[in-house]
């Protein structure tokens, strides 16, 4: 049976994408951002997954408002990078666990979740920039095959942060019924505080990110039960996106070992940081 | 959820911005796609009236009001395509929205050290 081997959480914030387009990494400004990355490439090489787990939410670059899913699965064998109006990214095609992603469609179904299946679909930075944070930038092919999920964190009503944990625990058991031996790394995305739109744009809260980070791992309960405002009041509007976390920490032990944590305040206009946790 | 606990100065992306919004939102997603960019770039009134944007919603977008186009429903995840094509850099569509300089908005938004 294929494994989870870890889970990562992590910001997916675009500006990290094109300082890396633009080969701005090693710039005092971002620098201490990607030096806090290093562990978990290192995390990675040393524990070889096969497949990795996406959860992320599209910015209004595969899917419009004309049908606005709660929850997608990919199951296509290839997704294309999207072009998000600066013209194509220099960055691989991922290629998709096809198997993997029916059965966990399978799955989630059976356990009364009712997600879009999707075939033909392009993958945003959300999916794009966390890879590249975990992977570094491969010049033919990533190492891993993806399994996309794609949370709708932009159009209200988005789901609970209850409802986030209920479909890791179905993630986990899909993972580990699938016959095979993959080994397989989640990566939960988004965040951490940040507000785009409004007059409170540029929001951010430190304590909470750092409350977060330091409680995620040993307290999820607490996050998985409060409610949509409290997120978006405490880690502003886009901020929400922090929910998305909770599907990777849902589908992990309740005990987990925290191998890593990273923050960086700001990285364009978002408090950025990331956690990789070990079943205990 | 509903805005019916409104969080201040925080407009969250409801059934009433989407339904205003929509071809606002519906425009500026098609800049995702290189011939929309070069029509959009070429004339953009037009580009606007074959998405039939009303008048309100038109002169917010020429005039890159970008505090007026997320009252009038536009998302910003739709519309930074637009500051794309410009190019407009995010932190001065955060500073306009919070109606600062860029300056301030960095200092007291951002928490980056003045000079």
């Amino acid at each position: 049976m294929a494994e989870i081997i870890g889970g990562i959480g992590t910001s997916h914030v675009p500006s990290i994408g094109v300082a890396l387009d633009k080969g701005l990494d090693q710039t005092p400004v971002w620098k201490p951002f990607f030096d806090g990355y290093d562990y978990t490439k290192e995390w990675i090489a040393e524990h070889k997954p096969d497949v990795a787990v996406v959860v992320f939410n599209d910015h209004g670059n595969a899917m419009f408002l004309d049908r606005v899913p709660t929850f997608t699965v990919g199951v296509a064998d290839r997704y294309k990078p999207a072009d998000e109006g600066w013209g194509p990214r220099d960055i691989p095609d991922f290629i998709g666990a096809e198997d993997m992603s029916w059965h966990f469609a399978d799955k989630l179904v059976e356990n009364h979740f009712d997600p879009m299946i999707a075939r033909e679909i392009t993958v945003d930075h959300g999916l794009q920039v966390p890879m590249e944070l975990c992977f570094g930038r491969p010049k033919d092919c990533w190492p891993v095959t993806i399994l996309p999920i794609w949370v709708n964190t932009v159009q209200y009503p988005i789901p609970t942060p209850q409802r986030c944990w209920d479909m890791g625990k179905i993630l986990r058991d899909a993972i580990e019924s699938f016959p095979g031996d993959e080994r397989v790394v989640i990566l939960g995305t988004g965040g951490l505080s940040h507000q785009l739109q409004g007059a409170r744009a540029g929001f951010l809260n430190e304590a909470a990110d750092r409350d977060w980070l330091s409680t995620i791992a040993r307290d999820p309960d607490k996050w998985r039960s409060m409610r949509r405002e409290d997120y978006v009041e405490k880690f502003g509007s886009e901020g929400a996106e922090l929910i998305m976390w909770l599907v990777m920490r849902g589908a992990m032990n309740s005990d987990v070992t925290v191998k890593h944590t990273h923050y960086h305040l700001p990285a364009s206009m978002t408090g950025a940081g990331c956690i990789v946790l070990e079943n205990t | 959820m509903s805005n019916n606990t409104p969080i201040a100065q925080t407009p969250l992306f409801d059934r009433k911005a989407s339904i205003r919004g929509y071809k606002l939102n519906k425009m500026a997603m098609s800049l995702g796609e290189a011939p929309n960019r070069i029509a959009f770039l070429a004339d953009e009134e037009a580009f606007l009236d074959s998405y039939g944007l009303d008048d309100e919603t038109k002169t917010a977008v020429m005039s890159r009001n970008w505090h007026e186009m997320v009252r009038l429903g536009g998302n910003l995840f739709f519309i930074l395509k637009i500051s794309a094509v410009d190019p407009t850099p995010i932190i001065a569509i955060g500073a306009a929205q919070a109606g600062m300089s860029v300056e301030d908005f960095m200092v007291q938004r951002l928490g980056k050290k003045n000079g």
